[in-house]
Order: C-alpha cells, then structure tokens, then sequence
C-alpha cells in the first residue's frame, strides 16, 4: 500500500530524513519509534503534503500512484490521514461544519452522494460516542478551548470519520493521561482492519501497550536503523535508545 | 483655505437647478438649513488627499465626473426581491435612486405612536420632533480634537429631499426588523443621490434598524447622512449594509448621540462600491451608556474602502467596544481611523477598540490608525490593530482533511469576518449577507472558486 524508498528530505539546508525505506501493507500496523530530533514527525508532515520540507531524493508511492506531487487535500482524496501531534484551532469554524466539508470533499471523489447536515449527523452519532465526544464540542470552533485529550480524542474522531486507506498517528499520545489515553487506542483499534494500514509515530512504547503493532522501526538521525516485531518496543523500553545507538556504531 | 480645483464642478452646478424644486420639500425653514449648508460645502469642495482625513482616498472621480441630479428609474418587486437583502421579513421603506417608491414599501400595521415612512410625511405628524433632531447629530461643533470637516454632511443636507423617518414613542418595544433600502439603478448616466435617515427613539424604547444600500447598474454618486438619537435606556440596532456597483462611489456618515442607559449595536458591513466611506461618530451624553461598534468590509479588484470611526466619551461610566475588520484582496485598499476621546469629565470610561486587517494578496494595501486621546484619569482604555494573512497552518489543516484550497481559504476568511457578522441579530439578513461575503469573497482574482454555504 504505502511503499517509501530511499526517501531523503530537509527543511531549508538541514537534511533531516537521509534515506527511508518502508513498506506498510493493507492490514498492518507500523510503530515508528525514535529519539527527539530522528525525524519522525518529518516522515509524517511528509506523507500528509506539509510544504516546509523539500524531498531531495527518493519516493513515496499509495497503491502505486507517486503521491509527492499531490496537494494535501489531494492525498486526503486518495485514502490519506494525518493525525497530527498540534492540531490547530481554527476560531470561527464550528467542528461539524469543517468535518462535513471534508467529509463531503472526499465523498464526492469517491463518487458517493454528499450528506445533508442530517444525514451527516447520523452518520457521526457511533463514532462520536466511541470517542466520548461531548456534544458540544460538535458545535465549537475546531480544537478551539479543548483540553489536550480533547484535541487527540477529535482527531482519532475525524479519522474514524473519514475512514482512510492509511492513516498516520503523530504521537498521539503525548499530552495524553490514562483514561484519554485508552479512548484514543480504543478509537484506533475499532479502525483496524485488513482495508487498512496504519502508522503510528511515538517516542514511548506506552500506546503500543495498547494499540499493539505489527511491526516497530527505529528511527535515528533520518534513517531506520533496526526493525522488528512488537518485543522491539519492549526492549527499548527497558534498555532506552541508548543500546540501538551501541549496536550501530559496533556495526559502523 | 486653499483650493485646489477651481473649476465648478456638477455636484455645485445641481444646487441651482433644484434650488426650487427642494425648497417644496418639508417646512419653509429646512430652506435656510439647505442654503447654509450648500454655502459650507461650496467653501471647502472636494477633498484631494491633502486633507488628512482623506489622506487614502482620491475622489478626482467626484470633481471630474458629470453627476447629474438623480432621475428616475424603474424596479419592479421581482428585482427588489431578488436584490441583497431586498426580501426580509422587516417593515420596509423603499427609495429608488433617491426618490420614495411606495409602491415596493411594505405596509405593516405598527405600533401606537410608530412611525416609519418618509421625512416628508413625517413632518405632518412630528414636524417638531424632526426640527428638534435633524442636523443636531451630524454635527462635531464644539467637540474634542474636531477638524470641523464635514462637508459631506453639508452637501448631504444641502440637497435634502426625500429621506426615511422612524420614531419609536417612549417605552415601546418594536419587535419587527425595521429596514430601509435604497435602491440605485443608473441606466441613464452617472447620477447623484443623498439619502437621508433619521431615527429617533425615545425614552426605553427598543428598535432593529437596517439600513441598505443596493446598486443595480451604472456609475453614480451616493451621499448618505443618518442622525440617530436614543433617549433614555433605549436600545437600537443598527446594520448598514453597502452592496453598491463596482463604479460606484459611496459616502456616508452616520451620527448617533446616546442618552444615559441606553444601548447602541452599530454593525457596519461595506462590500460593495469602487470607492466607500464611512463616518461613524457616536456621541456619549449621559452616564452608564453603552456602545457596540463593529464593522465588516471586503475590498477587491481596485476597491477603496475607508472607514472612519469616532466615539465621544463625554460622560463618565460609559462603556464601548468596537471590533472592525478588513478583508483586502487584489490591489484594494483599506483604511481604517478609529478615534476614540475621552473627555475630563468622563471618568470610569471602559473602552475597547480591534482593528484587524486581512491581506489575501501582496497587492492589497491596509492603513490603520487608532487615535484615542485621553483626558480623564481613571478609564480603562485598550485598542490593538493586525493586519495579517491567512494562517498557513490552519490552511494545511483543512487541506490535509481533504478541503480544497479555495475553499478552505474560503472559510477562514469567513471564519474571520464571522465575529462581526454574529452580532446582526435579524437572523435572514445576517443569512443573506453571509452568502454575499462568500460568493464576494469566490469572485476575487486570488480565490476563483465560491464555496456554497
């Protein structure tokens, strides 16, 4: 589904991804894990189209089709989802507003009807309550006033909305408490499926605790330096990132 | 003073063509008012941008420009319904290039003592009521810091003619919207109006007024004076709303004068015209007042819109807030003077002024200077002014969501003038105006498509 290959970025003269590759396939979910400063949320604001980085080399491909050309909301069209680690308040924009225009805007690429402001609100009613999404935060302005769980819970919300091919996860786990915490992984989970891939960027194994990967790369100065299965994030749990860096430079 | 143009221009040579025909309007007095009044105009003409309260706004237009007296012109109801905001559910008065057109007004049984309809007819029931107000208001004599400069007031009232009355007697609540529309169809030539409103309410009274300028077609010359007065604890609405031509220009003051305890919504929304003024001058002369000033306006294509604000905080205890923001596309340009005195004896004043500018292309232009000048020493009085883009990171946001650009700009710019258009509390025509700003907003160079509401 998505295929990542040698891909190498910066922001102005800084590089920062320095050749990624990964594969993630229908069905499967990838932690990225990694030190403050790897460039995890950089391989995400790439995904997703953000225009502060410039791709010096390699390719990002979604069911073969190069999406390093698209506009974001282009990437959004073709099955795409960021969930971002700051989402931004939007005063002025009511909640539901925003979330139907998208909702509507992705649609009619699908080829399927918009929905009215009735419809839509019975098509949000399940995942609202799967979020325990207080009614009002429906009619306020986005993420405007909303508590740090508040903002994390809404984007999971929209994501369950949206229903993308690939959804990518900023650490969205950080600023969260327990409860929040598990609301957001329940969120993820309930989205899990054999349609879709989903990557979650996170410095802590504490949401693999709960959303449990298939697989966890780690990501050290703009290159993944070692991949495994789920006991991966436990080791580095246990040991830090310390260790990986003494078994790459033994291996240097 | 020195003037600049000598030459007589057609807003001069009028005052002798219709000397006659205005003196048959209303009492024998208001002639004396209207020839003082053409004297003061005529003495200092039309402004060039050496006079610093026109120091943005080139009005070569006016003084080379034919205008010629307003004629008439022909709307039918079709059109009056189909024109912005020309359907409210309101008690409506309705002039067509100037002149009364009763039969586009609505009848509306009012209340006891109400009155809305025409100046002259509302001579015959309150000539002394109207005697004692028109022209009272529109008037900086003997205020603060005033440069006397008036002179579009002048030339308003030395063509007053027909103009819309409304009076709401002591303690009554009008429920219905009040609306007042003036219609300019120039089909014949480049023509000049000046409308004239004045509105009084008395003591307690309650009132929404809106106050709508619409252009049809062609190029003309709109001249607008409104008075408003609120007698003791009333309270008014009052929306403006300019949707002129594109080769239009629009001058207009408005001039309120507050009593103790009363209440005044001001929403001034500006669209329209290739050329808009607005002078807003609220006069405080009683205690505990308070005063809400907020205004909209879009500029595009080669649109100057200049809005000038004044608040005379005359009397201590007296609260008001003002919120104006700009949305400026293409080369257009904005400006924006919010004057706020506070006077000596004025203590325990709160007021606040906003000022927001937003540049949705590197060619548009947004001047703004707020000037409050304080002599009182126990007020609270804040104002700040922006002017900025649209935010990057909210764009990425709605894109990344799958909203496209254009409309995603969309909605932050209505998002942005959203705070203003909320406090028109007539629920059709703040719809209504929301889908002018959208598609307003669709049709500028930058943002091609319109987003539907």
């Amino acid at each position: 589904m998505l295929v990542i290959k040698n891909l190498h970025a910066r922001v102005e003269e800084k590089p920062i991804l320095r050749g990624i590759d990964l594969t993630v396939n229908a069905g499967e979910v990838h932690a990225i894990m990694g030190p403050n400063g790897s460039g995890k949320s950089t391989l995400a604001s790439i995904i997703a189209g953000k225009d502060e980085y410039e791709v010096t080399e390699g390719s990002v491909t979604l069911d073969g089709e190069d999406i390093l050309e698209l506009d974001p909301e282009e990437r959004a069209f073709a099955g795409i989802f960021l969930a971002f680690q700051y989402p931004v308040e939007i005063p002025g924009v009511t909640n539901t507003y925003f979330l139907r225009a998208a909702l509507n805007n992705i649609r009619k690429h699908r080829n399927l009807p918009e929905l009215s402001m009735t419809e839509f609100m019975r098509h949000i009613k399940s995942k609202v309550e799967m979020m325990e999404l207080d009614n009002s935060l429906l009619s306020r302005a986005v993420n405007e006033g909303f508590s740090g769980g508040e903002k994390k819970r809404n984007e999971i919300f929209q994501m369950a909305v949206l229903e993308p091919k690939l959804a990518v996860l900023d650490e969205t786990d950080s600023g969260l408490d327990i409860d929040a915490l598990k609301i957001v992984a329940n969120g993820v989970n309930a989205l899990r499926g054999p349609e879709r891939g989903i990557v979650v960027v996170t410095h802590y194994q504490r949401l693999l605790n709960y959303i449990v990967p298939d697989f966890v790369h780690v990501l050290m100065d703009g290159r993944i330096v070692k991949s495994g299965g789920r006991e991966l994030a436990l080791e580095l749990e246990e040991k830090g990132y310390g260790f990986i860096e003494g078994e790459v430079a033994a291996k240097a | 003073m020195t003037k600049l143009f000598e030459r007589p221009h057609s807003l001069i040579e009028n005052f002798e063509l219709l000397r006659p025909i205005l003196a048959a309007h209303g009492p024998e007095i208001l002639q004396t008012v209207r020839e003082k009044a053409f004297q003061d105009f005529e003495r200092v003409g039309i402004p060039t941008i050496r006079d610093e309260e026109f120091k943005y706004v080139s009005l070569r237009l006016l003084q080379d420009g034919k205008f010629a007296p307003a004629y008439g012109a022909t709307v039918d109801r079709r059109q009056l319904e189909t024109a912005v905001l020309g359907n409210l559910d309101a008690i409506t008065v309705v002039f067509v290039n100037g002149e009364f057109a009763p039969e586009l007004s609505s009848a509306h049984a009012l209340p006891k003592g109400v009155f809305v309809g025409t100046l002259e007819n509302g001579f015959l029931a309150h000539e002394a009521t109207i005697l004692e107000h028109l022209g009272k208001h529109a008037n900086l004599t003997g205020k603060l810091g005033t440069t006397n400069d008036e002179r579009f007031v002048s030339l308003n009232t030395a063509f007053l003619g027909e103009g819309a009355f409304v009076y709401v007697p002591k303690g009554v609540v009008l429920e219905k919207p009040v609306q007042v529309i003036f219609l300019s169809r120039a089909d014949h030539g480049p023509f000049v109006a000046y409308p004239r409103v004045l509105i009084v309410l008395e003591q307690a009274a309650q009132a929404k007024v809106i106050e709508t300028y619409v252009g049809l077609d062609g190029v003309y010359f709109t001249n607008a004076v409104t008075e408003a007065v609120l007698g003791k604890d009333a309270n008014l609405e009052h929306t403006k709303v300019q949707v002129e031509t594109d080769d239009s220009v629009h001058i207009a003051n408005l001039s309120t004068t507050q009593e103790g305890g009363s209440v005044y919504t001001s929403n001034n929304v500006s669209f329209g015209s290739r050329i808009a003024r607005n002078d807003v001058n609220v006069s405080l002369i009683g205690e505990f007042t308070e005063t809400w000033l907020n205004g909209v306006t879009v500029g595009k294509g080669d649109q100057v819109v200049d809005n000038h604000t004044r608040i005379d905080h005359a009397k201590p205890n007296c609260n008001s807030f003002e919120v104006y923001k700009s949305i400026l596309a293409d080369r257009a340009t904005g400006v924006f003077n919010g004057k706020i005195f506070v006077y000596e004896d004025a203590q325990k004043t709160d007021a606040k002024q906003t000022n927001q500018g937003l540049l949705l292309s590197p060619n548009a232009t947004f001047n703004t200077k707020p000037q409050l000048e304080i002599f009182a020493d126990d007020v609270k009085c804040t104002h700040g002014a922006t002017v900025g883009q649209l935010r990057d990171d909210a764009l990425f946001y709605l894109r990344a969501r799958g909203i496209p650009r254009q409309q995603a700009q969309a909605i932050l710019v209505y998002a942005f003038a959203a705070e203003v258009l909320e406090k028109i509390t007539v629920k059709d025509a703040r719809t209504a105006l929301e889908a002018i700003l959208f598609s307003k907003i669709g049709e500028t160079e930058d943002l091609p498509e319109a987003i539907e509401a």
